[in-house]
């Protein structure tokens, strides 16, 4: 496993329901961060079609694995990258159950997905109308690091990086497709979620506006410590390559040992009284 | 209980944030809607001129026409006047479109016409000028940029299919207070910026008159509202009266069907306007 890596963040608007053109766009940009050496290329939430799709998300979800991952899975081979990237996946074993997913590929094909457990479906979100949640905390043994993957509201829960870290995530990617109004709630959480699990924490951002939405970008590589080690524009399209050391967690996790100071027995009464409430 | 306070400080925003967010919504609009620029139409009065200044400053004034619709009942040389102010400042192209005789041969087309009933006579104004701007728009490719407010719009405070007929609305969700403070911000004049608004239905008509509540108070109310204050709670921390709070509420609530596309029964599978459900890009 290398101790170091660089990764791309690739804040990127989508063109929604226009899967090619999108993919293009992730080719594109995937082979620009494989120029500047990164290992890792990360794409927003629901990246491959775009955010506000509506009911147009039952036309567009796909398997995963399946032909959009192909897609990814032929990039990766060609150029040695690992990807990271959202679409809505659908159910192999329906045919109307769709999750909002994020999927990690690799040199070697696909690796893994997370499905979305936290669905917004308020103010302007209506994600419980389509998706339906996950259930897996995912962190991935890769060969350039063990990588937690998130999605965007998760940020507002700790308990789902919380468990990324404790399956082993060490940078733990966190898509998102979040707009203008809340850019200051992710500036605070996102640097909440690295510390307090000292982890590398990799945001990325959709840019553009979609239906009125204007998302923020400010995509962003987290320390462990909390400090912002690189971030790209807000509001526009944006490619921030940045480096990763993970010999940087020793000394974090020794600095401030959350994670040897853990108490499980807290995490009954949390189940319990998050039950009552 | 830890609640809003209600001042005037809870309707200050960052302007410059404001005018960044919006103009960046104009621009994505026109351009990936393929259109060639916007018409709007300019009354001289606050909402209008700030919606034309942002249309100016987000696709350049060359791309934005504004079209002055005076009639004779409701001419005023300064509304006029002012209008001009406003292209001029900011470069956009005007129009005038006299709509005297359109008005007139409506009324006369009309067998049960009642010139006594000001109201109706208004709308019927309000929507020759937006036939007017679709006009426009539809010969020029364009689309119509609405200068619609939030104070207005929760109070139902506009001509149906008129004056709210538009294809974006880029100050919708800014009270009227805000629109105000935004237009200062752009460089608009205070005269223009603080001048009393009307729908220039009918001469001398005045927005907070027919309203009976000055904007100050009004945008207070309704940000509690938005905000699920109760109205006991909006009139004692405003020293207002309960019934003013619930007068607004009820005004607010009874123009929901102002506000949507018309009503369907559900019958269908996916129902228009119900839970058929589409992003707006495929336009």
């Amino acid at each position: 496993m290398k101790n170091k890596i660089k990764l791309a963040l690739c804040q990127i608007s989508s063109k929604r329901e226009d899967k090619e053109t999108n993919l293009q766009k992730i080719e594109k940009q995937t082979l620009k961060a494989k120029q500047q050496g990164a290992d890792l290329a990360i794409f927003p939430e629901m990246s491959l079609t775009g955010y506000v799709v509506l009911d147009q998300v039952y036309e567009l979800a796909e398997p995963v694995p399946g032909p959009s991952v192909a897609r990814i899975e032929a990039l990766a081979k060609k150029t040695g990258m690992h990807v990271v990237y959202g679409m809505p996946e659908l159910s192999e074993k329906t045919r109307g159950t769709i999750y909002n997913t994020a999927v990690l590929v690799g040199p070697k094909g696909f690796i893994g997905k997370y499905r979305k457990m936290y669905l917004p479906t308020h103010s302007v979100f209506e994600e419980k109308r389509y998706f339906r949640t996950g259930y897996e905390p995912a962190a991935f043994q890769t060969e350039i690091g063990n990588l937690g993957l998130t999605i965007c509201y998760d940020v507002f829960f700790p308990e789902v990086f919380r468990l990324a870290r404790l399956k082993g995530a060490q940078l733990i990617v966190c898509i998102s497709a979040s707009p203008a109004v809340r850019r200051g709630y992710f500036e605070i959480l996102t640097a909440a979620r690295a510390l307090e699990n000292t982890a590398f924490l990799a945001y990325v951002n959709l840019a553009g506006v979609e239906d009125g939405l204007q998302f923020w970008g400010g995509s962003r590589l987290v320390l462990p410590t909390g400090d912002v080690a690189a971030k790209a524009k807000y509001d526009l399209e944006d490619f921030v390559v940045c480096d990763v050391d993970f010999g940087d967690l020793k000394t974090a996790e020794t600095f401030v040992p959350t994670l040897r100071d853990l108490r499980s027995e807290l995490f009954d009464k949390l189940k319990t009284y998050s039950e009552q409430f | 209980m830890e609640q809003v306070n209600l001042t005037p400080a809870v309707l200050e925003i960052d302007f410059s944030e404001a005018q960044t967010r919006i103009c960046r919504f104009i621009k994505e609009y026109v351009q990936n809607a393929g259109f060639k620029g916007i018409v709007l139409g300019l009354s001289g009065g606050v909402d209008s001129s700030t919606v034309a200044a942002l249309s100016s400053l987000a696709i350049g004034g060359e791309n934005v026409l504004g079209l002055i619709m005076p009639e004779k009942e409701t001419f005023n040389q300064k509304d006029i006047d002012d209008a001009k102010t406003v292209a001029e400042i900011f470069h956009l192209e005007t129009q005038v479109c006299d709509l005297t005789n359109v008005v007139e041969a409506f009324f006369k087309g009309i067998p049960a016409f009642d010139a006594q009933d000001r109201l109706c006579k208004g709308n019927i104004k309000a929507r020759a000028r937006m036939i007017c701007l679709y006009y426009y728009a539809n010969k020029h490719n364009r689309i119509v940029c609405g200068s619609s407010d939030k104070s207005e719009t929760l109070m139902g405070y506009f001509t149906k299919w008129g004056d709210a007929a538009a294809d974006i609305a880029p100050i919708l969700d800014l009270y009227k207070t805000q629109v105000r403070k935004l237009a200062l911000h752009l460089g608009l004049p205070k005269k223009l910026a603080l001048r009393p608004s009307t729908p220039g239905l009918w001469p001398d008509q005045l927005a907070e008159v027919e309203l009976e509540i000055k904007f100050e108070t009004l945008d207070l109310i309704l940000y509690g509202l938005e905000r699920f204050i109760s109205p006991l709670d909006i009139a004692d921390q405003l020293g207002v009266e309960a019934a003013l709070v619930e007068k607004v509420k009820r005004r607010w609530l009874s123009n929901e069907h102002k506000r949507r596309l018309p009503l369907p029964p559900k019958i269908g599978f996916r129902t228009v306007g119900n839970d058929f459900r589409l992003p707006r890009h495929n336009y």
